[in-house]
């Protein structure tokens, strides 16, 4: 019995995620101000050098700081992540809710199109958008925000139809309450942990996806740093200078480990232990 | 002569993360041959564990502590698996609660029922099968040749209750243990459900263990009661004797009457008048086949008198339901007209634990209405809240909780603040109280009448419990197969039935008399009428005449305030 309420009272998923996620943010905003080296300046005295006191991390092929890079490259990779998940999530909630709520001939279409985008490969699409748009941050931003729209909509459109027949909306709508109410205050507070579980897997997609379109150069342009455009740098150095690929995926694990347990740290504090 | 089965000092835990939660405290018990016992509990009482550990079939987190259950002598708890199979189905069987889910969805009837034979003797397959036949037969199934290559999908949920009883008294038990057989029964299949356990107890003289939270069932077939409270037997002995005698407070409450509704009601002015409402549903079963319309409510009118309780009677899918959802304008797409002098008729739901939205404090839950009633002021508001909390029996304090952290009867009363803090006058209760324990029950029922003394409420009160209609109600509407077939003030009505439906429906509840062998009402269960019939209760009406067929029948007087279809007693 003592442990059950100790550890109801300490949700050391919630704790240890907020304080992981929390010390990354501050590194990157640091890292956006200040880092031990110049991001951009090269060592051809010590090109792949491996981690020492010098360069906690090590140096690149350039002889570039690793650290350094890793923590302004921190920045490119959260903004990407974020607003391409943002984008998704805001635009994919409306649809999936408002589609699903409704219902008719408009869901069937819309959700029809979805299903047209989901079939195809994301790479291919945002390829396909980028090279409309044009190469470059922004860019990737609205493709990736554009591709992570329907998968959003669709978790939402299941979840309100699930939640749209409840004894609880009924009683809403014998109130009165517009439907507008009913769709924004009485339903997605209900199914918020689905939409949590999708923009936690969508942010993860967002780092790799990043990733890709900058090894395709599309992305972060050079000399640029992001997390996802080192990673696929250090691919050929990877028996040479394995550092320059462990770290930076590192952090990239710890940054989603940090904001996966927030989020099932925030589930067990809205539904209780079980 | 010896007990059949004999539990002595049984005591059963639940651990859960370490922590130790007593389900049965030190239990005693005996079942003698051919004996009907029935144990009466409310939900959480230990009364289904007594019976999985007898049938040793408890989830991995339940573990018995201590005590032993001898069946004929052998202590069931020492067996090993292999023995235990052997004694399952074979010596014991069990139906349980829910139809539904107790058989196997996709396995035809026959193969289901062929198991037990198969797997407890060496009979040959068209013995087996002959066997079987005769068992569906015996539970009064029609065409069992049929039957044996159905699915259950394609059964009525009685029609499943009685596979299930065949299933379970195929290898000729020793015991049969019904676990809330009947609970989700109407009620005039429930009556023929009991009728044939009865009839098997008496044939073979098998010993009957009945487990329900309807004092009613226990009163009909049980020679024997044991009343369980808490993980505890409260009570025990001769069924008669312990409910005209109860000792324990518990017993006391459950046997404790339904609450009257002593407010004379005037009837002057009409809240609501329904004339010939309609309602179809599309039946859709694919993009390319054709709209089916399955009309659910054909015609109904009637009117709701300011201040008083109408209640609404009928089996499962007469559309009681839905007239309910239609005057609360859930159902928007009906014909007809439908008038009413209060603004908002507000609903109370059945399920108390779907009512209420989880992800929302209560507080926040309770505001809801008065912001739709487009009150501003936030502390107003509170002050309401407040007021209503305490009007409905509960503390102020409970604002900041979730719907999740109160019991079946809190969850019911919130409801019902919710749909008085809409300021209405008319509520529409949608079986209010079937979902609760009987005690608890009676608690809800008071709170209603005393809402409906204190703010002449008028309420429209659906429920298929005809017992807690009668004492509640002013007046009554019976419904069968989406039309009012009687409605007549509720003395008059029990007292002097008119429709043949009626009556089927009164002889069929179970008013705590020992259910009688000669009892003439036929087994049937509602049937759609062929196209073109007459009544739509032919095919089921024991005073059927070659006219009913013909003639549509109308509502028509036949007595003060008293309007119905058809005169049972005009056709004998």
């Amino acid at each position: 019995m003592k442990e059950k309420q100790f550890r109801k009272k300490h949700n050391w998923q919630l704790i240890i995620g907020c304080g992981l996620t929390g010390f990354f943010v501050l590194f990157t905003i640091v890292g956006q101000f200040w880092t031990p080296y110049d991001v951009t300046a090269m060592d051809a005295a010590a090109r792949s050098a491996p981690p020492s006191l010098a360069h906690i991390m090590g140096t690149d092929n350039f002889g570039r700081d690793v650290f350094s890079r890793v923590m302004n490259g921190c920045g490119n990779t959260f903004l990407v992540a974020f607003c391409t998940v943002g984008i998704g999530a805001v635009f994919g909630t409306a649809i999936g809710a408002l589609t699903g709520f409704y219902g008719g001939w408009i869901d069937e279409i819309i959700m029809r199109i979805n299903d047209a985008i989901l079939s195809f490969p994301s790479i291919l699409l945002a390829l396909i958008l980028i090279s409309l748009l044009g190469p470059g941050k922004l860019n990737i931003i609205i493709a990736l925000g554009i591709i992570f729209i329907p998968s959003f909509a669709r978790i939402v459109r299941g979840e309100v139809l699930r939640c749209k027949s409840l004894e609880y909306v009924q009683s809403a709508r014998v109130m009165g309450i517009s439907n507008f109410r009913i769709i924004f205050a009485h339903i997605l507070p209900n199914i918020w942990v689905s939409m949590l579980t999708a923009a936690m897997i969508g942010f993860n997609n967002a780092v790799l996806s990043e990733a890709s379109m900058s090894y395709l150069s599309l992305g972060v342009q050079p000399p640029e740093a992001s997390l996802g455009r080192m990673l696929s740098e250090a691919q050929s150095l990877i028996f040479n200078a394995p550092w320059y690929a462990i770290f930076p995926g590192i952090v990239i694990i710890l940054i989603i480990l940090g904001f996966s347990m927030i989020s099932e740290g925030l589930r067990k504090l809205q539904w209780g232990e079980n | 002569m010896e007990n059949l089965l004999e539990i002595k000092n049984l005591s059963l835990s639940f651990y859960e993360n370490g922590a130790e939660q007593k389900v049965l405290k030190n239990i005693s018990l005996d079942i003698g041959r051919q004996e009907i016992v029935g144990i009466v509990g409310e939900s959480g009482s230990g009364k289904s564990m007594t019976a999985l550990s007898m049938m040793r079939l408890l989830s991995p987190a339940a573990v018995i502590t201590g005590g032993e259950i001898l069946f004929e002598g052998r202590d069931l708890l020492k067996l090993s698996e292999k023995e235990m199979e052997s004694v399952r189905g074979d010596d014991i069987s069990m139906i349980f609660q829910e139809p539904m889910t107790s058989l196997n969805p996709v396995m035809k009837i026959g193969k289901q029922v062929e198991e037990s034979l198969i797997l407890h003797t060496h009979m040959k397959k068209d013995e087996i099968r002959r066997q079987v036949i005769e068992a569906l037969t015996s539970v009064g199934l029609p065409e069992p040749e049929k039957l044996y290559g159905k699915y259950p999908y394609q059964l009525s949920g009685g029609m499943r209750q009685r596979v299930m009883i065949a299933m379970a008294t195929i290898c000729r038990p020793k015991l049969l243990i019904a676990d809330e057989a009947t609970t989700a029964l109407d009620v005039t299949v429930q009556k023929q459900i009991l009728r044939l356990i009865q009839k098997f107890h008496e044939e073979t003289g098998t010993s009957v263990l009945m487990i329900s939270h309807d004092l009613n069932v226990i009163k009909s077939v049980c020679s024997r009661v044991i009343v369980m409270y808490n993980g505890d037997i409260v009570e025990m002995g001769n069924t008669q004797e312990v409910l005209r005698h109860p000792k324990h407070d518990y017993t006391k409450t459950l046997v404790a009457a339904i609450p009257d509704n002593d407010v004379p009601s005037d009837r002057s002015s009409v809240v609501l008048e329904a004339k010939d409402l309609r309602l179809s549903f599309k039946e859709k079963d694919g993009v390319f086949s054709g709209k089916d319309q399955k009309a659910v409510l054909k015609g109904v009118s009637f009117c709701v008198y300011e201040g008083e309780i109408l209640g609404v009677v009928g089996e499962s899918g007469c559309g009681k339901s839905t007239l309910a959802k239609t005057i609360v304008g859930l159902n928007k797409h009906f014909t007809g007209s439908l008038q009413m002098t209060c603004s908002r008729p507000q609903m109370v739901f059945q399920d108390p634990f779907g009512s209420l939205n989880p992800a929302r404090k209560i507080g926040w839950i309770l505001q809801e209405p008065l912001k739709a009633r487009g009150i501003r002021d936030k502390k107003e508001r509170l002050r309401l809240v407040d007021e209503m909390l305490v009007k409905i029996g509960l503390d102020p304090s409970f604002k900041g909780r979730y719907a999740r952290e109160f019991s079946g009867g809190q969850r019911q009363r919130i409801s019902i603040g919710l749909a008085l803090l809409m300021d209405t006058g008319f509520i529409v209760a949608d079986e209010p109280v079937s979902a609760l324990d009987v005690t608890v029950q009676s608690q809800i029922l008071k709170l209603l009448l005393q809402l409906h003394k204190e703010k002449n409420l008028t309420m429209m009160f659906i429920s298929h419990d005809l017992e807690v209609v009668r004492h509640v109600c002013d007046r009554v509407i019976v419904m069968y197969l989406g039309q009012i077939v009687e409605m007549a003030d509720s003395d008059e009505l029990y007292k002097n039935p008119q429709h043949p439906y009626t009556r089927l429906l009164f002889s069929a509840a179970l008013d705590g008399h020992k259910i009688e062998d000669n009892d003439d009402s036929e087994d049937t269960e509602a049937q759609e009428v062929p196209q073109g019939a007459g009544c739509a209760f032919y095919p089921r009406c024991p005073y059927r005449k070659n006219s009913c067929r013909k003639k549509k029948p109308m509502l028509r007087l036949c007595g003060d305030n008293h309007e119905t279809r058809c005169r049972a007693g005009a056709l004998k």
